[in-house]
């Protein structure tokens, strides 16, 4: 059951809501999307399987809004980041929220109710951290914070550390590994035959899942 | 003539033994020969476990500092480092507590970021990863499965 908690944390990550005009208190933003997010996972008529396609797209466009894709990216390339091209820079930035998405949307289709606690944040310039705790329905508490920083007046999350274990700090050893023993090229081939496997898999793994 | 040799030989084998004392002191002692060529950068962890004063540092596996204190700051564990000044830290590093092996000692790494700012002398690394508590999580597995 912790497992599929944990999966759903990660998950969560991608659902954290809509853009918003005001600059606020990240709290307070971070939870205004979220029980967005919720909302349209706990709505009946969307958890029908004919609905799955609608659902994720919905889901998709509320984590592109709100998560800093870039950011990410660029933090998860480190020091690989700045030996890229503008155009290589773009696709790396598309592959990688590729590779988030696949990762983690089919996952958040497990939410089954879990409650998230608000547990504090803090405030460093134009850099806040957010703590929360997902509660599963089972009582068990994970951890869950969210790294977020300010961009033109908007909160914006890029990294998120789940019991302790960071996003950025998991892809960045991984990227980092496998540009130093092959290339950059191999890393990005490797990002794109991923996307695509996915992208054939998907319509039959959904229905055996079902 | 015999007991010169003899008392030579004791001597030369005294000043050995204590060169290889002093050799041991410093390597025990952790003394830092980078003293005046080091800076301090500090970070805040939810919980260092296991992280003690002196503990190292490292860059891919290479030492490059020592946790220089530990302290209590706001229920949030604050720690020193002092790191080679040839090192520069960028402001996007990560700090992680990581364990040598599966039970050995903790030590503090640091996976490099690629941002143009570099974090200056007493500056903070903000991005920290605490350590993974396994027995926690182990009983989170064992109290989770009902």
């Amino acid at each position: 059951m912790a497992t599929r908690g944990l999966a759903l944390a990660a998950g969560l990550l991608l659902l954290l809501g809509a853009p918003r005009a005001w600059a606020g208190v990240p709290t307070d933003q971070l939870k205004a999307q979220i029980d967005r997010a919720i909302k349209i996972l706990e709505n009946v008529e969307n958890k029908k399987d004919t609905k799955v396609q609608e659902r994720r797209a919905a889901v998709r466009k509320i984590a592109n809004e709100i998560f800093d894709f870039g950011e990410t990216a660029q933090r998860s390339l480190a020091r690989h980041w700045a030996s890229r091209t503008p155009a290589e820079r773009e696709e790396f930035v598309r592959l990688f929220a590729d590779l988030l998405e696949r990762s983690y949307i089919s996952r958040i289709e497990l939410y089954g109710g879990e409650k998230i606690t608000y547990v504090g944040e803090t405030i460093d310039g134009d850099q806040a951290v957010v703590r929360t705790k997902l509660v599963t329905n089972q009582g068990t508490e994970i951890p869950v914070e969210y790294r977020m920083h300010l961009r033109d007046g908007k909160w914006l999350v890029y990294d998120v550390v789940i019991e302790g274990v960071s996003l950025i700090a998991n892809y960045r050893a991984q990227f980092n590994k496998i540009i130093t023993t092959s290339s950059y090229e191999e890393l990005v081939k490797k990002m794109k035959t991923r996307q695509e496997e996915f992208q054939q898999d998907e319509p039959s793994k959904r229905t055996s899942q079902r | 003539m015999e007991r010169t040799r003899v008392n030579i030989a004791v001597g030369v084998f005294l000043l050995i033994g204590i060169a290889a004392l002093g050799y041991l002191s410093i390597k025990l002692g952790r003394v830092s020969f980078f003293g005046g060529g080091a800076y301090e950068v500090i970070a805040d962890f939810p919980s260092v476990g296991g992280l003690k004063a002196g503990s190292a540092v490292e860059i891919a596996g290479v030492e490059i500092g020592r946790v220089e204190a530990i302290k209590l700051v706001e229920y949030q564990a604050r720690v020193t480092l002092r790191i080679e000044s040839s090192v520069k830290l960028q402001e996007d590093s990560i700090a992680s507590i990581k364990t040598k092996g599966l039970i050995g000692e903790k030590y503090l790494r640091i996976s490099p970021g690629g941002s143009d700012k570099i974090i200056p002398p007493k500056g903070r690394i903000r991005e920290v990863e605490a350590p993974v508590d396994f027995e926690e999580l182990l009983s989170k597995y064992i109290f989770g499965k009902v």
